[in-house]
C-alpha cells in the first residue's frame, strides 16, 4: 500500500494537512490586534467566572464586594478624603480608584461586578438563541417544501418585530412568570427574553449554509451509505457550518451586551445586583450634580469589551470563512 | 413654534386696561381628561379645577385647613343624626358661555346641576374612576347605579328619582346617607362632584373630556396634547374677593396686601408639559415658566444645607416655601405572610434596622421629617408625643437583639425575604438598594424585586408580597384618611399590610361616624398607637414640600394637599408682576 501523504516539490517530507479551525487558529495568530482583544475578552470571562467562584465558594475577595460601602456618599474619584466607616468611631483617611455611589459604595467594584451580569446574560442569550436557531435553520435548509415554508414564515414574521421592543415584550411578560416551579425574575428573564426573541438571525444563516451543502459529495456519501436523516444533519452538515455559528456568536454576544445594558436602563433587568445598564441609569440623573464617574466608568467597560468583540469576531470571520481569506 | 407661542406672547389689552397679566405654569405629566367626572390624575385635576367649582372648598390662607363655601351658599344644614345633609346652592353663578347653551351664552347654575353630575358619577356607561366616592353612601345611588347597568349607552333616564339626592327646589340640594360620614364636607369640595351641564354633556358627547365647561375663573382656550394648554379669564366670573383674613405671619409675607380686591388678577394661563425634569428647570431658570418643583438633581443647586435658597438663587431673586406634606411612607410587612405575620419580634427587628435619618439624607436629599407613625405632622391630630413613645426608630442593637428572637420563634435562619417596590425609576432603584442595606446589616437576607406600578398594585391587591415599601396622602385633612389604610375589611387594599386587629376595628368604626371633635382625636391616636404597637409597617418619613417660584409671582401661598401648585382653584389669588420677569429674561438673553 502506498503512502498518499503529500510531498513537498523539493522535499520527501510528508506534509501534514490542516484542518478549517488548524488553518484559521495559524491566521488568527497572526493578527496581533485580534490576540489583544481575545485577551480582553477572555479577561472579561475569567472575572465574571472568578465573581461567581467567589460566590459560590465564598472566597470574600474585597474586590469583588460592591455593597461595602468605603467612603461618603458621591466621592470624587482620585481625590483623598476622610470619613467614619459603619460600626468605628476613628476618623480614618482613604481614597478610591473610580469614585462612590449615592451609598458610598466604590464604582470600580461595580463596575467589575456589572461584568459577570452582562457576560451571564449575554452568553446564556446567544446559548439560547443557537439552542433554538441552529435546529431550526438546519431542518428548514435540509427538508425543505412544507417544514421550510412554516420555518420562514415564522422567522421571517418574528423578524418583521423590531428587536428592542420584542425583547422588552418579552422581559416585561416573563418577569414574575413560574416555570415548572421556578420564577423568572432578574437577569434570568432578561436572558430567556433575548434568547428567544433572537434566533431569527442564525436561523436564516444556518438554513442557507445547509440549503449550500446538502447536495455536497459528502452529504451523498452519507446519504448512499444509508444514512438517517438525523444523522446527516447533526453529524455531518453541522459540524461543517460549525465555524458559522462561533463567527455569529461572537458578534451577537456584543449585541446582547448592549441590549441587556438598554434593559437595565428601562427598569427590566437586574434590581438587587450592579449591571452597567443600571449604572448609567442611576448615573443619568445625577450627571446634574456632577457626579460623571458612575457613567464613566459603565460607559468605559461597555467601550473596551464592545470594541475587543468586535475586532475579534471581525478577525475570526476572516481567519475562517475561506471566501474572505486574504493571506 | 413653542418658542413663538410662549417667548413671544405679546401683551394683549385686557378689560381692565392694563398690560395683560400672563401665567407661565408647566404640567410634569399630560393631562388626561378635563370631565371632573373622569379625572383621576393630578395634572387632570390641577388644571380642569381652573375651569370647574365644586360646593366647597379650602380657605386660601388659613391653616389648619378649612373648608368655606364656594358654589354652596353657606356651610351644610345637617340633621341632628348626620345623615341629611341640605345645601344652598348660590344664586346668580353662570356656566361659562358655550355653544352647547341656548345663545351661547352660559346659564345659571341649579341645584339639578349637582344631582345630574353625581347621578352621572354613579352611571355605569360613563365609566368614571370616581364612583368609589358615593359607592354605598348615598340612599338610593347604588339603585341607580345597578340601573344603569340594564341601559344602553345614552339610554340613561337621569329624570329617575333617587331616594337620598334631589334638588328641593332650584338652590336647595338635599344629600340622605346610609350612615353619618363626617368626611363628606371634604368630598363635596372635590372636583368630580363639580356640577355638570346636561348640555354640555349632550352637545359634546364623548368629545367631552375636551371641553370643561364649567363656573371657574377662567375659560379653554386651546388645548394641544402633550403639548400646551392655554386659558383666559372667564369674563363673566361672578364677584369673589381676595381672603382679608389669613394665618399667623401671612399679613408679614404680604399675602394679604390684595385683601379684598376682585378676582382673578391673572389674565391668560399656559401650561407648558414638560415631562423631564431637567428641561424643566431649565425653563425656570430662563424664567419661561415661573414655578416649579425642586428636582432632586437640582436640589443641592437651589437649597442650601440651612434649608434656604443657596446664593445663586437669591441672585435670580427666587423664592422657596418648604412644607409638611400630608403624607407618610412606610415598608409595609404582609401580616398574611406565614414568615412575618406570626413572628412580632422580625417586625421588629426590620423596624430598628431601618437608618431613617440617613434614608431621608441620601434618598430624599433632606426633603423629609422622622416618621414615628402614619399620621403626619400636617394634620391637627398628629402626636407629639410619638416621638418619644414609638419604637419607630434606628436602633442596630435592638434590631440584631429581636433578629435573635424572631429566629427562636421562627425555629431557625429567617428565609430570604423578597422586598418590592413600585415603578422602576431611579429614586426607585436606590430606595430599594438602601433598604437591602439596612436589612442586610443585621443579618436578613433580602430578594429585591422593581415592578411598575399595575404589577406593584396586583400583588398588593393579592397579596403576593412579603415586604413592600409604599405610602400614603391624604386626600383631605382628616386623619380618617390613614386609619382606613389599617381596617381589617379594607385588607387588601388599601390595607395593604393585611393587618386585622379588633381592638383597632371597633375604634375605626366608631371613629369613622364621628364628627370632629376632641374626643375623636384621642381615638385617632389611640388607634395609631395600636398599629404601632403591632408593627404591620416600619413607618419611615413624611415627605416635605419646596416650591420655588420667581419673585415676579405674587399671593402664592404652598398649601400641602395641592403641592404642585399648578393649579386647583388656586391661581385666580396668584398675581404677576410682568415688568419685572422681562428684566429676568432680558438680563438672562445678555449673559447668553
Amino acid at each position: 500500500m502506498t503512502d498518499r501523504t503529500p510531498t513537498t516539490e523539493n522535499s520527501n517530507e510528508p506534509v501534514k494537512g490542516r484542518s478549517l479551525w488548524a488553518d484559521g487558529i495559524r491566521r488568527l495568530r497572526k493578527r496581533k490586534l485580534a490576540m489583544v482583544c481575545f485577551a480582553v475578552v477572555m479577561m472579561y470571562f475569567m472575572l465574571a467566572g472568578l465573581i461567581y467562584l467567589n460566590e459560590v465558594l465564598d472566597w470574600k475577595i474585597t474586590l469583588f464586594d460592591w455593597r461595602q460601602a468605603v467612603g461618603p456618599s458621591y466621592q470624587k474619584p482620585w481625590v483623598g478624603y476622610e470619613w467614619t466607616p459603619e460600626g468605628q468611631t476613628a476618623p480614618q483617611r482613604d481614597w478610591v480608584f473610580f469614585g462612590t455611589d449615592f451609598l458610598g459604595q466604590s464604582t470600580w467594584r461595580k463596575m467589575i461586578y456589572a461584568s459577570k451580569t452582562s457576560i451571564t446574560v449575554a452568553l446564556f442569550a446567544s446559548i439560547i438563541s443557537i439552542l433554538i436557531g441552529v435546529p431550526m435553520g438546519a431542518v428548514a435548509g435540509y427538508f425543505r417544501g412544507w417544514v421550510d415554508d412554516t420555518i420562514v414564515w415564522l422567522y421571517t414574521t418574528v423578524g418583521t418585530i423590531p428587536g428592542i421592543v420584542l425583547i422588552m415584550a418579552f422581559a416585561v411578560v416573563l418577569r414574575a412568570q413560574t416555570f415548572f416551579g421556578a420564577e423568572l425574575k432578574g437577569i434570568t428573564a432578561v436572558y430567556v427574553a433575548m434568547g428567544l426573541t433572537s434566533w431569527v438571525g442564525i436561523c436564516r444563516l444556518i438554513r442557507g449554509e445547509i440549503i449550500k451543502r446538502k447536495e455536497s459529495e459528502y452529504v451523498l456519501a452519507a446519504r448512499a451509505l444509508g444514512c438517517s436523516n438525523r444523522r446527516i444533519i447533526f453529524k455531518h452538515l453541522l459540524p461543517n457550518v460549525f465555524h458559522v455559528i462561533i463567527i455569529d456568536f461572537s458578534l451577537r454576544f456584543v449585541h446582547f451586551i448592549h441590549a441587556e445594558v438598554i434593559l437595565s436602563f428601562l427598569g427590566l433587568g437586574e434590581a438587587d445586583k450592579p449591571s452597567w445598564g443600571a449604572m448609567i441609569d442611576a448615573a443619568r440623573t445625577e450627571l446634574a450634580r456632577n457626579v460623571w464617574w458612575e457613567m464613566a466608568a459603565a460607559t468605559v467597560a461597555i467601550f473596551v469589551v464592545s470594541l475587543a468583540l468586535n475586532i475579534f469576531g471581525d478577525a475570526l470571520r476572516d481567519c475562517l470563512d475561506p471566501k474572505l481569506r486574504t493571506d | 413654534m413653542l418658542a413663538v407661542v410662549f417667548g413671544g406672547c405679546k401683551p394683549g389689552k385686557p378689560s381692565a386696561g392694563r398690560e395683560e397679566m400672563v401665567l407661565n405654569q408647566r404640567l410634569e405629566a399630560n393631562i388626561q381628561t378635563l370631565d371632573p367626572a373622569d379625572v383621576g390624575d393630578t395634572s387632570s385635576d390641577g388644571v380642569c379645577r381652573e375651569f370647574c367649582e365644586s360646593l366647597y372648598a379650602y380657605d386660601y390662607l388659613k391653616r389648619p385647613h378649612q373648608v368655606v363655601p364656594e358654589l354652596a351658599a353657606a356651610m351644610p344644614d345637617i340633621s341632628e343624626d348626620g345623615r341629611i345633609y341640605r345645601i344652598g346652592v348660590k344664586q346668580g353663578v353662570y356656566f361659562h358661555d358655550d355653544p352647547c347653551f341656548a345663545g351661547g351664552k352660559g346659564r345659571q347654575l341649579t341645584a339639578h346641576d349637582f344631582v345630574y353630575a353625581f347621578k352621572r358619577l354613579a352611571n355605569v356607561r360613563v365609566q368614571s374612576k370616581n364612583w368609589y366616592i358615593f359607592d354605598g353612601r348615598v340612599v338610593g345611588l347604588d339603585d341607580f347605579r345597578n340601573y344603569t347597568k340594564t341601559c344602553e349607552k345614552d339610554k340613561v333616564d337621569y329624570s329617575r328619582p333617587v331616594e337620598g339626592l334631589y334638588a328641593e327646589d332650584d338652590f336647595t340640594l338635599v344629600i340622605k346617607l346610609h350612615r353619618p360620614w363626617p368626611q363628606l364636607i371634604f368630598w363635596l369640595a372635590f372636583l368630580p362632584t363639580a356640577p355638570m351641564a346636561r348640555e354640555a354633556v349632550d352637545y359634546y358627547g364623548p368629545d367631552i373630556i375636551l371641553h370643561p365647561v364649567g363656573t371657574g375663573p377662567f375659560v379653554l382656550k386651546q388645548w394641544h396634547r402633550g403639548v400646551y394648554l392655554e386659558a383666559v379669564r372667564n369674563p363673566a366670573y361672578r364677584e369673589v374677593y381676595y381672603p382679608s383674613e389669613g394665618a399667623p405671619g401671612d399679613a408679614e409675607a404680604g399675602l394679604l396686601r390684595d385683601a379684598g380686591r376682585r378676582l382673578p388678577f391673572i389674565d391668560r394661563v399656559f401650561w407648558r408639559v414638560v415631562v423631564e425634569d431637567q428641561p424643566r428647570w431649565l425653563l425656570l431658570m430662563r424664567g419661561d415658566i415661573d414655578i416649579n418643583s425642586i428636582p432632586k438633581d437640582n436640589f443641592g443647586q437651589a437649597v442650601s444645607v440651612v434649608n434656604d435658597l443657596t446664593d445663586e438663587m437669591k441672585r435670580r431673586g427666587m423664592k422657596m416655601q418648604l412644607f409638611d406634606e400630608p403624607s407618610t411612607f412606610w415598608l409595609g410587612m404582609n401580616m398574611s405572610d406565614p414568615v412575618l405575620g406570626s413572628n412580632k419580634p422580625l417586625r421588629y427587628a426590620i423596624n430598628y434596622a431601618i437608618d431613617r435619618q440617613r434614608f431621608i439624607e441620601i434618598i430624599q436629599s433632606g426633603k423629609g421629617r422622622l416618621a414615628y407613625g402614619f399620621v403626619p405632622p400636617a394634620m391637627t391630630s398628629y402626636d407629639e408625643g410619638l416621638k418619644d413613645w414609638s419604637p419607630s426608630r434606628f436602633d442596630l442593637q435592638k434590631a440584631r437583639a429581636y433578629l435573635k428572637e424572631a429566629e427562636k420563634i421562627h425555629g431557625g435562619p429567617i428565609p430570604k425575604l423578597r422586598l418590592a417596590i413600585g415603578r422602576t425609576g431611579t429614586a426607585q432603584k436606590q430606595t430599594l438598594q438602601f433598604l437591602s442595606r439596612c436589612l442586610t446589616e443585621i443579618g436578613l437576607q433580602i430578594e429585591t424585586e422593581l415592578y411598575d406600578w399595575p404589577a406593584f398594585l396586583e400583588k398588593l391587591r393579592t397579596s403576593d408580597n412579603q415586604l413592600y415599601f409604599s405610602g400614603w396622602m391624604a386626600d383631605y385633612p382628616d386623619a380618617e384618611s390613614f386609619l382606613g389604610t389599617f381596617y381589617g375589611p379594607n385588607a387588601p387594599w388599601p390595607n395593604s399590610s393585611n393587618f386585622h386587629n379588633s381592638e383597632f376595628d371597633a375604634v375605626y368604626e366608631q371613629v369613622s361616624v364621628m364628627p370632629d371633635s376632641p374626643r375623636r382625636t384621642e381615638l385617632y391616636r389611640k388607634a395609631e398607637r395600636i398599629v404601632i404597637e403591632e408593627m404591620p409597617c416600619a413607618f419611615v418619613y413624611h415627605r416635605v414640600g419646596y416650591i420655588i417660584y420667581h419673585d415676579w409671582l405674587d399671593n402664592l401661598k404652598a398649601d400641602p394637599y395641592k403641592a404642585e401648585a399648578i393649579g386647583y382653584g388656586q391661581l385666580r389669588y396668584y398675581k404677576v408682576n410682568t415688568q419685572k420677569r422681562t428684566n429676568y429674561r432680558n438680563n438672562v438673553e445678555m449673559k447668553n
